[in-house]
């Protein structure tokens, strides 16, 4: 049990959601500070500087999307927003407000640790883009050379499906939304267009997946968007 | 909640009631027109007891078809009109001979009779169809309570068994215990939120509050997500996909039609049995996408190939743990996007479910890039 483990704010009204989350994070070496209404959250953001902030939406006294939102204005303090199946327009709005990744109660403890890791990854290296290679399994990308393998196969991709396989390298382990998509793929102004990110994944994944209908690689978020896995279990 | 029932049936019948009120009495009014109308064109062939028949079954039709209140006005405008069109001295109330009066009286009497009569039949008939219905109502609120409580208790049992038998012989249980023991945990905690995803899903699609959001989709998405959260379940089974690689795009609600596919191929694994394959096929035909999905099981019992898709119906003698909620559930999605489900048995043995989902609109066109003209690097440098 280290005393110095990253310190894990959770903001979650129900005591039975605090008491599992307190029990696995404690066991693995984190440290917490709990918060059970919106009220506290800043205040406790502000003296405490939390590594990372697991944030329930359904707060009864709070908007759990402003929360978000709120922090981000002064913080880059990675959210991983929890709410509930069903619940998909909720979870865009607040990750296109800051958040940075969401959990669907319920929820097991693997997955709960592997967003954690992935957020604290992406806080700790400030700058990921300057990572130069990306290594899962048998996919390789090369960030430097614009080089894509898979099974030491060069992969040739036209420039979007680059881009688009690239911002999710780049963001690795984590989800990305149809609207962050497109507008870092293709540029503001195309909020009417959804469908090119579909049609585009479906491209890129005939061209790196085994079996397209199965995807290992690029995950899809149903009503959210799309995920790269950081890595293969 | 019986009592309840019974005052919002009454309070349901009074308001059909008196929106058919008015008809009625207008209808009684023309009806009584048409007796005497019928009376003074027949007045040569007609004597006059023929008159106050005619009257009498101007009233019974009154009482029968629109009730009481009609079947007095039904009385007094008969009584009125006879007077009025058949007693001399003609077309004055003035009556000469004074034992038509008695006449009236009994006429009138008569049409009392007949419309308490008919109303007290009317009442019984009403009052047997609202029992039939809140039987009816009964049973079904009783077959959902006994299946929900059933399905909730039994994970319910096993959670709370396995957990305090965790905690009693703590570090004594063997770990190949423990691991049982856990494993059972998660599984009947998942199977706990299967079910009430589907009392969720159920209640939205009844209550009318299932929105279907179009976007304009691949289906190898949605097939790839049902599949992806199905990994468990289908573990060890050969599934053979054949989507065609030229599907257009379809309309649909992404994450419905999700839905649909994981409770189809999650019943095709429950009652088949465990590593037979599962075909699944989609097809654009006829203006209408149409997926299979096919099995290698026992097939559907012959008979139930609708039942299948009732709430709450499940496979008899097959002890397959389930609400029967399931395929209710993909009707009402594949309903609610203009489409059909059909379940039937193959030939060859087997269970087919097919959906047709009919398309809508044009698949929007997305600009393609020039192909190899601007590659994710120059080609000579691949080492």
């Amino acid at each position: 049990m280290s005393i110095t483990g990253p310190l894990v704010m959770v903001v979650e009204d129900e005591p039975q959601m605090r008491r599992f989350l307190r029990a696995s994070l404690a066991s693995r070496g984190f440290r917490l500070v709990e918060a059970a209404t919106a009220n506290e959250v800043t205040a406790l953001v502000t003296s405490h500087s939390p590594e990372v902030i697991l944030l329930d939406l359904g707060l009864p006294d709070g908007d759990g999307i402003e929360i978000a939102r709120g922090i981000r204005e002064w913080s880059r303090v990675p959210i991983i927003v929890i709410s509930a199946r069903g619940r998909e327009a909720d979870k865009v709005e607040a990750l296109d407000a800051g958040a940075d990744d969401y959990l669907t109660k319920p929820f097991g403890v693997n997955e709960l640790l592997a967003r954690i890791r992935v957020a604290l990854r992406r806080a700790r290296d400030a700058n990921p883009s300057t990572t130069p290679i990306l290594q899962l399994g048998p996919l390789h990308i090369d960030f430097a050379r614009r080089e894509v393998k898979v099974d030491q196969c060069d992969v040739h991709l036209t420039p979007i499906e680059y881009r688009l396989l690239a911002l999710l390298a780049q963001n690795a382990g984590r989800v990305m939304t149809q609207g962050q998509i497109l507008q870092q793929v293709w540029g503001r102004g195309h909020d009417e267009q959804a469908h090119y990110v579909r049609v585009y994944m479906a491209q890129l994944r005939r061209k790196i997946e085994k079996d397209s209908a199965r995807p290992r690689f690029l995950v899809t978020e149903p009503g959210v968007g799309y995920r790269l896995r950081d890595r293969l279990d | 909640m019986v009592s309840g029932d019974q005052r919002q049936g009454s309070n349901w019948a009074g308001a059909a009631g008196a929106r058919r009120l008015w008809g009625g009495y207008a209808a009684t009014v023309a009806l009584v027109g048409v007796a005497t109308a019928a009376g003074v064109i027949g007045r040569r062939q007609l004597a006059l007891p023929d008159f106050v028949m005619l009257y009498l079954l101007t009233i019974m039709i009154a009482a029968t078809v629109f009730g009481r209140g009609p079947a007095l006005v039904a009385s007094t405008l008969s009584v009125l009109a006879y007077d009025f069109f058949f007693i001399p001295p003609f077309f004055t109330f003035v009556v000469d001979d004074q034992r038509h009066l008695l006449t009236f009286a009994m006429m009138f009497v008569v049409g009392l009779l007949i419309s308490s009569l008919t109303q007290r039949v009317r009442r019984h008939e009403h009052e047997a169809t609202a029992a039939i219905l809140r039987a009816r109502t009964e049973e079904m609120r009783s077959a959902l309570l006994s299946a929900v409580s059933h399905d909730l208790r039994t994970p319910l049992a096993a959670i709370t068994g396995a957990a305090t038998a965790l905690r009693e012989s703590g570090s004594d249980a063997s770990p190949q215990d423990q691991a049982e023991l856990l494993g059972t945990i998660c599984e009947e905690a998942e199977r706990l939120e299967r079910l009430v995803r589907n009392l969720l899903d159920m209640t939205r699609l009844e209550s009318g509050s299932m929105v279907v959001r179009r976007e304009w989709v691949p289906l190898e998405e949605i097939v790839g997500s049902a599949l992806a959260r199905l990994e468990e379940q289908l573990r060890g089974r050969p599934i053979r996909l054949d989507l065609p690689s030229d599907l257009p795009l379809v309309s649909v609600d992404a994450i419905l039609l999700e839905q649909v596919f994981v409770n189809l191929l999650e019943n095709a694994a429950k009652y088949t049995p465990t590593g037979s394959a599962l075909d699944l096929t989609a097809r654009i035909a006829d203006g209408a996408l149409a997926v299979a999905i096919t099995d290698n099981g026992p097939g559907i019992p012959p008979g139930s190939e609708t039942r299948v898709f009732e709430k709450f119906y499940r496979a008899q003698h097959t002890g397959a743990p389930g609400a029967g909620l399931g395929l209710a559930i993909c009707l009402g999605i594949a309903q609610a996007h203009g489409g059909t489900l059909l379940a039937e048995n193959r030939a060859g043995g087997g269970a087919v479910f097919r959906m047709v989902l009919p398309l809508v609109g044009a698949p929007p066109s997305t600009p393609s890039e020039v192909d190899g003209a601007a590659e994710s690097r120059p080609r000579e440098r691949a080492s």
